[in-house]
């Protein structure tokens, strides 16, 4: 029985780490330890039920075992306050007033694309709506908004230095507009970071290592 | 909080104290075993056991089994029950040889099944 312990402690610490080295893209409201038990509790709780050939008592021996790993994992985390960075992780602040930070998207095996759709869900549709955003320590994207938000629903033309040639054509923009457009900002594609445009031709554009900017391009508001 | 704490150390004891029983319990439960076999094996290496000795060891086994079927895998003690019915027919046809081999394969797993249950590093791995 204490074998069963054992083997249950060490897949829920494997889980553990595993899940905090995913980052946040793969907890989603929960933190990660109380994801890992969510994981564990279902299959520990099924496999005893399922076959008849384990004993009942291996799966309330694990459940068991998942308790008191919680409890000590909460305690610990009460006490000794480093823990619960430890174990849960920091808030990654991801967009700042230069912009997004693609340093702190990465540590969480994030990209653009997710920070964009994480804004959608929280409710805003442009990239410089919020001053600040980060990913809280269990996935959810928290935002300081602006206090204007943005009335036009912001397109993706470049995320993470490749061109999105879909958004191009519902954009109405041809390739030759956006390099003459990449041009005068002196910027090639693999460059940029993020290039959104706007129902309004209003341009969210951040090179990579370089604070956001603000501009305009034509387009035939389609959108 | 204070209350947590408690909750906490309580089921850590319990589960302590709770796998010594059981491992304990498994123990004696398969000396016990380890002993009749013995006993069994001697007889059936002299040509001397008879059907007899042989429910005996069945009727042992099966009270064992009832409740160590709540601690092991009951594909082991279907293993068990396999070997010794086989050894008990053996010795029904007074075929020393085959139910000697069938009757020491049990002693020797009566011997080692406590020790895939017990807190070892190669039963972690």
């Amino acid at each position: 029985m204490a074998l069963i312990f054992v083997r249950t402690a060490i897949i829920f610490f494997t889980l553990l780490i595993v899940m905090r080295l995913m980052g946040k893209s793969q907890i989603g409201e929960m933190q990660p330890f109380e994801f890992v038990i969510t994981l564990l509790i279902a299959e520990l709780a099924c496999i005893p039920m399922a076959d008849t050939t384990i004993p009942l008592l291996y799966g309330v021996v694990s459940i068991v075992a998942m308790f008191i790993l919680h409890q000590s994992m909460w305690l610990l985390d009460m006490w000794f306050k480093p823990m619960k960075a430890i174990v849960c992780g920091r808030p990654s602040l991801v967009i700042t007033k230069s912009g997004i930070d693609e340093y702190q998207l990465k540590k969480n095996n994030l990209d653009v694309s997710d920070l964009i759709e994480s804004m959608r869900a929280a409710g805003y549709f442009n990239l410089d709506d919020v001053y600040y955003g980060l990913y809280e320590a269990n996935g959810s994207f928290s935002a300081l908004a602006r206090e204007q938000k943005t009335d036009s629903l912001a397109v993706t033309l470049i995320d993470g230095g490749k061109l999105n040639a879909h958004n191009m054509s519902v954009c109405g923009i041809a390739r030759e507009t956006l390099d003459s457009f990449l041009r005068e900002q002196n910027a090639k594609l693999k460059n940029v970071l993020v290039m959104t445009v706007d129902g309004s031709g209003r341009v969210y554009f951040q090179k990579r290592g370089q604070p956001y900017k603000i501009l305009r391009m034509a387009v035939n508001e389609k959108w | 909080m204070v209350r947590a704490v408690c909750l906490t150390l309580a089921a850590i004891a319990a589960c302590i104290a709770f796998f010594l029983t059981v491992d304990l319990y498994l123990k004696e439960q398969f000396a016990q075993f380890g002993d009749a076999m013995e006993t069994l094996c001697e007889k059936t290496e002299n040509e001397l056991a008879n059907e007899g000795d042989a429910d005996a060891v069945r009727m042992m086994w099966a009270d064992k089994k009832r409740r160590l079927q709540a601690f092991i895998p009951h594909n082991d003690i279907a293993y068990v029950d396999y070997r010794l019915n086989e050894a008990f027919s053996y010795i029904s046809t007074r075929n020393f040889p085959l139910a000697l081999a069938n009757l020491e394969i049990v002693k020797k797993m009566a011997g080692t099944m406590p020790d895939n249950y017990r807190l070892r590093l190669e039963n972690i791995l």
